[in-house]
């Protein structure tokens, strides 16, 4: 090289020393001669926003779990009605109150029994069954028995004492009269009573009594005495005869007849008579019907049978002038499963007319001929025939057709091939509680997104003119917001619906009236973010209008963090109608889960299941909504997390 | 300052008669329901209406006046017909009742012919009751596990305590307070499941005011404890904290004095603004629970169309939000300087 000649250069070092250096062009070598650059462009794809974004989301495991959540959820609204087979639409008064059922009953779980505990239910002795409940549902082996006192009148109770007792304020011998009866020399009448033997309280007194036998002789009334006032509790036994003969009665037949009990008066105490049985044996086998009813052995049985007669003095066949109870008479209580599925759907008694029944004939499932009557009941489909027994046969004249009295087997009488089994039970209306719930969700999802659509869209466009012009346009808009953020939703949606009733529209209506600000604020403060960065200067410059700058530059940089903000939008406005099913303003016409939800609650201790099922399904609506929310959010504008 | 607080106060006043007028006149628009009670009571009702000038009493039939709500024939043997007064003349009569004499209106059913106001008068101190001592209880807790969560951050006990505030922040209160009422109420029966009337004893009440309680603070505990360990996460990042640190303060002395401290200046307006979260969640407690509060004065005015009372129930919720809001803007304006020097945030 001709110019190849060293140059010297002087400069001064950090020690403020001159130095000088020599230095020629040969001395530079360009770096990445030669070398492998680096400067060029990757052949991987590079990731866009989105895929950023759901890179951030997919690392939140709390976040994908709720969106899982979610999607099972959704797919069930979406899914569940149309698919499920029970109608929710009218009330199935036969299917009320049908525990959950997933297994066979007597699994123990989830198997549509009701447990019944801590022996509050009676147990009805004479049919061998508790007390109202079917005996065919009660589970094998699942009954337990236990014997209870009681000292008030129960259907299912028996024995103890008829307990006849004066007001401390009485000043006369009361009275408790039998139920006229025929006498007759004919036969011969044993009286046989029992008494009771210690008071039934330290503030009551066993009092002086007499029994007196009265009877018709001609016009007048007369009597004599069984035994005379005394307070001699022991066993009664006598022969009526004889005492009759000794008091000097004709021997004839007298009508009118009767055994009373006088209770003497004591003052200022409640004096009492217990009678444990009273009871009259005739020689005579065919009066002893009459006189079984009209004398007792059950005490509770006697005093049971007075709630029925409308003479406020009667008890059973006895009147009487003093007050009148029953005293420790047993009452059998039981535990046990119920199986409420068997109870409603098994065998039970029901009244067939003549439609339904040549309906079954024409079917090909039984023969039966109304002109023969009971005995030419014949089943001919075992499998599909509801009628299982018939009882009776009724002609009606009026109509001239005739009804059957039988035995169905209900659930096929209702028209199901095989019982049907309800997930989650039904309700009070009978309706699936499972497809209420899902119908119930579709419903607040509509109104979910229906609401954020359209606070979405009226939000960003408030926002956006609020936020892009600012100024005094922005103050007066501002205000506008600032007035009507300050009503409370619950007034407004109550306001709303009082005045255009409960309808879908009025929902979203009501709910879009308040949901919208927040978006708006939201897009506001977008706006001040970008309006002023350089792109939106650079295309003013050159010409862009402001309805371009706004749907075209600005808006569009904002809108993802727009929209993930407003899917937590959805759970607010589930809350909402929930809340305000809660006021008695529900949903109308459409299911709902808040009115589900509000009118299960009255059920909260008889069947919980009723209310935990509902509760559940927003529970985890809410969480899993919130926490896709907040992921979502998160991804989608990172510098937020945390921060709320 | 000054003009900040009066702008404030007069935005809120504005705010306040704009809703406040508003809600009348829909209330008002509402077809009349004729108020429950003897005729005695009525008439009363309807004269008190006239006195107030909602009403007119007029003499002879007016049909041009749309149907009459009422009439009575008086001593002297005339009939009087009484009529709806036009809605935006009513308002004026309203607003002359409210400021002369304080009139909000008359009870029509739930306690007929007794002042709205009275009745109000009667029922917030128990909203009130429940609501502070559910505040009094979650703020403390909340802010207690704010400060765990954020000193343990992405540990165990900051996982646990997040997930168990998303979970509670989410579901509503009258789920809890119906899993509650199953669990404490119904299955074990340690707890009443109504509220018991006045004459019971006072562990009763106190009782009584557990699950309640329970409902509305765990929403509140959840929110505050989020908001605690945001603040707190932030201020422990910061460089004055590391700063501290490095002129030799231990990390406790650190905590205490300069990261709580600072972390309180946007906790304690938050304080006042959950209040009125709270009120609108206790609403559907008190009617669950059987509590004769404002809430539940709510419902009784709705089921029983008692719309006078009902138009200044929903006057309070709206003046009890407004105030909470004012309060809110207010104290922030206190702490925070940038607010208060009128800058745009």
């Amino acid at each position: 090289m001709s110019d190849n000649k060293k140059e010297l250069f002087e400069y001064v070092d950090s020690n403020n020393n001159d130095q000088q250096i020599e230095i020629s062009k040969e001395d530079f070598e360009i770096v990445n001669k030669g070398a492998r650059i680096h400067d060029v462009k990757f052949k991987s794809k590079p990731t866009t926003f989105l895929k950023d974004a759901f890179r951030r989301f997919r690392k939140n495991k709390s976040s994908v779990a709720g969106g899982i959540i979610l999607g099972i959820l959704l797919l069930g609204a979406i899914i569940l009605p149309v698919a499920l087979p029970s109608d929710i639409d009218s009330p199935h008064l036969d299917e009320q109150f049908l525990e959950p059922k997933l297994f066979p009953s007597g699994t123990g779980f989830r198997d549509g029994t009701k447990k019944y505990t801590d022996f509050k239910i009676a147990y009805d002795t004479v049919n061998e069954t508790p007390g109202g409940f079917s005996k065919e549902a009660v589970l094998d082996d699942t009954l337990e028995l236990m014997e209870t006192e009681i000292n008030t009148v129960n259907d299912y109770a028996y024995g103890g004492y008829v307990n006849f007792y004066n007001s401390v304020s009485t000043t006369s011998t009361t009275s408790m009269k039998s139920y006229p009866i025929e006498f007759n020399f004919e036969n011969d009448y044993s009286l046989h009573v029992e008494f009771g033997k210690e008071p039934t309280s330290t503030t009551t007194m066993l009092g002086g009594y007499s029994v007196t036998f009265s009877y018709l002789d001609g016009e007048e009334q007369k009597d004599f005495l069984i035994r005379d006032f005394s307070n001699d509790y022991s066993d009664l036994d006598v022969n009526l005869t004889d005492l009759a003969i000794a008091a000097g009665l004709e021997e004839k037949a007298y009508s009118n007849c009767s055994v009373s009990f006088n209770l003497d008066y004591e003052s200022g105490i409640v004096s009492q008579l217990l009678v444990k049985e009273c009871t009259v044996e005739s020689s005579n086998s065919e009066e002893q019907a009459t006189l079984d009813e009209v004398f007792f052995d059950d005490a509770n049985k006697m005093v049971r049978t007075a709630r029925s007669t409308n003479g406020v003095d009667n008890i059973g066949y006895w009147t009487s002038t003093g007050n009148k109870g029953v005293y420790k008479s047993t009452l059998v209580r039981c535990n046990f499963v119920y199986d409420t599925y068997v109870a409603k759907f098994g065998h039970v008694n029901q009244i067939i007319s003549q439609n339904t029944l040549n309906n079954y004939i024409q079917n090909g499932w039984m023969s039966y001929d109304v002109n023969v009557g009971v005995e030419s009941f014949k089943i001919l489909d075992e499998n599909k025939c509801p009628i299982t027994k018939v009882y009776s046969q009724t002609y009606d004249s009026r109509l001239g057709t005739v009804s059957l009295n039988c035995e169905v087997l209900k659930y096929r009488y209702l028209g199901y091939d095989e019982m049907p089994i309800y997930l989650l039970g039904t309700d009070k209306y009978g309706k699936d509680l499972l497809h209420s719930i899902f119908a119930g969700l579709r419903t607040s999802l509509l109104l979910g997104f229906g609401t954020a659509a359209v606070c979405i869209t009226f939000g960003i466009i408030w926002g956006s003119i609020s936020g892009y012009f600012g100024g005094n346009i922005d103050i007066v808009m501002e205000r506008f917001t600032d007035i009507l953020s300050g009503i409370p939703w619950i007034v407004i949606m109550t306001l709303c619906i009082l005045h255009l009733g409960n309808n879908f529209g009025t929902f979203i209506l009501a709910l879009c009236l308040t949901g919208w600000i927040g978006v708006s604020s939201l897009t506001r403060s977008q706006f001040y973010r970008f309006k002023g960065r350089e792109y939106v200067l650079a295309a003013r410059t050159l010409g862009a209008s402001d309805f371009r700058l706004i749907f075209k530059h600005i808006l569009p940089n904002s809108i993802g963090t727009l929209v993930t903000s407003c899917v937590l939008i959805i759970p607010s406005v589930i809350f909402n109608e929930a809340t305000i099913s809660y006021l008695n303003l529900g949903l109308q016409g459409l299911p709902s889960l808040g009115v589900t939800l509000s009118e299960n609650q009255q059920f909260i201790n008889s069947y919980p299941y009723l209310i935990i099922w509902p509760s559940v399904i927003v529970a985890l609506m809410m969480i899993s909504f919130n926490l896709f929310g907040n992921g979502l959010r998160d991804a989608f504008n990172p510098s937020l997390k945390g921060s709320d | 300052m000054k003009s900040y607080f009066l702008k404030r106060v007069v935005l809120i006043f504005f705010t306040a008669f704009i809703i406040l007028s508003l809600t009348f006149i829909l209330m008002k628009m509402l077809p009349d329901t004729p108020p429950a009670g003897f005729p005695a009571q009525v008439q009363a009702y309807y004269f008190d209406q006239v006195s107030l000038g909602y009403v007119y009493d007029m003499t002879s039939l007016r049909p041009d006046l749309g149907d009459y709500l009422y009439s009575y024939t008086d001593a002297l043997n005339v009939v009087h017909y009484f009529y709806k007064v036009p809605i935006m003349q009513q308002y004026w009569n309203f607003l002359v009742n409210v400021l002369t004499r304080w009139d909000w209106g008359t009870s029509t059913s739930i306690s007929v012919n007794s002042s709205a106001i009275a009745i109000i008068g009667e029922r917030l101190p128990v909203t009130m009751e429940l609501n502070v001592i559910s505040i009094v209880i979650a703020v403390p807790l909340g802010f207690l596990f704010g400060i765990i969560a954020a000193l343990k951050k992405n540990k165990l006990t900051d996982h646990v305590i997040s997930t168990l505030v998303m979970i509670m922040i989410s579901i509503p209160s009258f789920i809890v307070i119906t899993f509650l009422l199953l669990i404490f109420a119904y299955s074990t029966g340690w707890l009443p499941s109504q509220r018991p009337s006045s004459t019971a004893t006072s562990g009763e009440i106190a009782k009584a005011f557990i699950i309640p309680v329970c409902a509305l603070s765990f929403g509140t505990i959840a929110s505050f404890t989020r908001y605690t360990r945001a603040e707190l996460c932030e201020i422990m990042s910061s460089d004055f904290l590391l700063l501290a640190r490095t002129k030799g303060l231990t990390r406790t002395q650190c905590v205490i004095r300069h990261a709580l401290r600072n972390s309180m200046v946007p906790i304690v307006p938050m304080i006042i603004g959950q209040f009125i979260g709270i009120l609108s969640g206790s609403m559907i407690l008190e009617n669950l629970y059987g509590i004769p509060g404002i809430g539940r004065l709510f419902t009784d005015a709705l089921t029983a169309k008692d719309y006078n009372v009902l138009m200044v129930d929903m006057a309070i919720f709206t003046l009890i939000g407004l105030a909470a809001n004012l309060l809110v803007d207010l104290s922030y304006g206190i702490v925070d300087p940038r607010i208060r020097m009128g800058a745009k945030k």
